[in-house]
């Protein structure tokens, strides 16, 4: 429990350095979440599979440009669990960019 | 008032937390490793007291446990001590000065952590004064309290370097990373002109305990890699003079980073104190412990300053007087429960204190949650009951983009807070910790909320 809490501390700490940032992709996300809502026919089942696409591109590439983005390399992973923390990283925000890609993709993906 | 922390940000709606636990669940690994773990407190009301509470200094220990007490006790006259301003996030300081971090990153305003409802007395304490239960501060104000804690942080001791001027770091290849942010930055303004030619880098321990003891040994390792970077290692070299036996307290990490200095060609001097530089001439005296001196001429030098308690406590009834800590003045604490062994309704955190280990972030972050309860379980009549192991944590910079993490306690046990984590073993997770995900954790501790 006290980890969970250590890191939501510090995910907060984080998004007040970025709040401009993490208040932009909130706002962001709102906007096209109600932009697909408010479209007819709007297919959110749809959209799924591409808005999972999309988290997995993004996943990929955070992976491979995070190390350089902190003054890092490949050549520093040494044990496992750089590679798990490093995957992990990159999941989230593969994540972020599907939870934004898939109200335009079911604005895009509408039913008949 | 409930124990539980204020919640960090206003209510998300249901896909917002979503997304937060899927990241949160992202960084867990990397935190839940991070070093920094103690056991969670139990919610719990808040105390009722009319108790009056003077915290002397405002540095991480006394901002945590400030935040702390303001939010555990109920009615307590809440003092905080200290004039300065601005707040340095010291653990950044070897970013600095080695390139890594801007310096606009490791300063913030006190007045945005210091917590409402806390008088902040902007005075330095002057006089401590024990048996009277007040401390008078340097403009001659007399604070009487019922109990004390005692956060002043340590004194730089530069003066016992004969020729050391701290104005002077930054020039004629001078470092030295411990004073301010600016000496960091311009340790690094010394260090980046040094290493496009290369020469003779001079590295310096001393006897005395340290804050942050392996900053030396990071900047030791940096200098190394930033030469390699600069293509001038080969035409340079490296020498580290301790003043003692040893480059570190712990035996195993002491054994490993000797290893990794003989790969790097970085030879040791043990049993050799610096005692003189004489900056312009970028010449620099040390002794052996029979006092023969041997001049050695550098192209760069990071000077260590030998460390002590300020005098304001050194030269008081709270410090150590007999014993290894008496020379330095330190806090006499009880290291299991970090009160004071003679006065009871005294306490210490941090630096001050004079115990075999502990002069990190990370020693405060895990005490002060244990140096609160036990202040509130002493103002509720009770004994303190847990006990601080020493708990300490050093993410050693290898290099740009690799650093161990390092966890120990008082009896050189390597502490890792997870069994996955190899405290031997270079790491980007390591180095992701230092270079990014401290800062916030250690704003948290500042806080009082982990």
């Amino acid at each position: 429990m006290y980890e969970i809490w250590l890191t939501l501390n510090i995910l907060f700490e984080l998004g007040m350095q970025y709040l401009p940032a993490v208040i932009g992709t909130v706002v962001l996300w709102l906007a096209l979440m109600i932009f697909a809502a408010t479209r007819p026919g709007a297919g959110w089942k749809k959209a799924i599979a591409p808005a999972f696409v999309i988290g997995i591109i993004a996943t990929a590439i955070t992976f491979f440009i995070t190390p350089a983005m902190t003054k890092s390399s490949f050549a520093n992973m040494g044990y496992w669990v750089d590679w798990m923390n490093l995957f992990f990283y990159a999941a989230a925000f593969g994540a972020v960019a599907a939870a934004l890609a898939w109200p335009i993709a079911a604005s895009l993906r509408r039913t008949a | 008032m409930s124990h539980t922390p204020e919640t960090p940000c206003v209510a998300p709606d249901v896909d917002e937390t979503r997304r937060r636990l899927l990241f949160g669940a992202s960084v867990l690994p990397v935190v839940a490793g991070s070093g920094l773990t103690v056991a969670a407190q139990p919610a719990q009301a808040a105390l009722k007291t009319s108790a009056r509470i003077v915290i002397a200094g405002s540095g991480l220990g006394g901002l945590a446990i400030a935040n702390r007490l303001s939010r555990e006790l109920d009615g307590a006259k809440i003092t905080i001590i200290d004039r300065k301003e601005i707040h340095n996030y010291q653990p950044g300081y070897t970013l600095v000065a080695t390139g890594i971090w801007p310096v606009g990153k490791v300063s913030d305003r006190n007045a945005d952590l210091v917590p409402a409802g806390v008088e902040w007395v902007r005075e330095m304490v002057a006089e401590f004064d024990p048996e009277a239960n007040a401390v008078v501060t340097d403009s001659g104000k007399r604070i009487e309290y019922d109990y004390l804690v005692v956060a002043t942080g340590l004194h730089l001791d530069f003066a016992q370097i004969e020729g050391m001027d701290v104005a002077a770091i930054g020039t004629n290849g001078l470092g030295c990373v411990y004073p301010s942010p600016e000496a960091a930055q311009a340790t690094w303004m010394a260090m980046d002109r040094f290493r496009q030619q290369g020469g003779h880098a001079l590295m310096t321990l001393p006897a005395t305990p340290l804050k942050c003891a392996g900053a030396p040994l990071k900047m030791t390792f940096m200098i190394a890699d930033r030469l390699k970077q600069a293509g001038t290692r080969a035409a340079s070299k490296i020498d580290f003079h301790s003043a003692l036996g040893n480059i570190f307290s712990v035996p195993r990490i002491n054994e490993e980073v000797l290893r990794r200095w003989a790969e790097l060609d970085i030879p040791v001097t043990f049993n050799s104190k610096l005692v003189a530089v004489d900056i312009g001439s970028r010449r620099a005296t040390v002794t052996s412990p029979e006092g023969e001196r041997t001049e050695i001429d550098y192209d760069f030098i990071h000077v260590v300053p030998p460390m002590r308690a300020p005098d304001s406590v050194k030269n008081s009834p709270l410090s150590w007087k007999e014993g290894g800590f008496a020379a330095g003045g330190w806090l006499e604490v009880d290291p299991k429960t970090l009160r004071h062994r003679r006065f009871p309704n005294v306490f210490g955190i941090g630096d001050i204190n004079g115990t075999a280990k502990g002069k990190t972030a990370a020693t405060v972050k895990k005490s002060a949650p244990l140096v609160a309860q036990h202040l509130i379980e002493v103002i509720a009549g009770r004994e303190p009951s847990l006990v601080f192991d020493g708990y300490t944590s050093c993410p050693l910079l290898l290099r740009e983009g690799s650093a161990l993490l390092i966890e120990f306690d008082y009896e050189n046990n390597l502490t890792p807070s997870l069994p996955m984590i190899d405290p031997l073993q270079d790491s980007y997770f390591a180095w992701v910790m230092k270079y990014r995900l401290l800062k916030p954790a250690y704003m948290a501790v500042a806080k009082g909320r982990v």
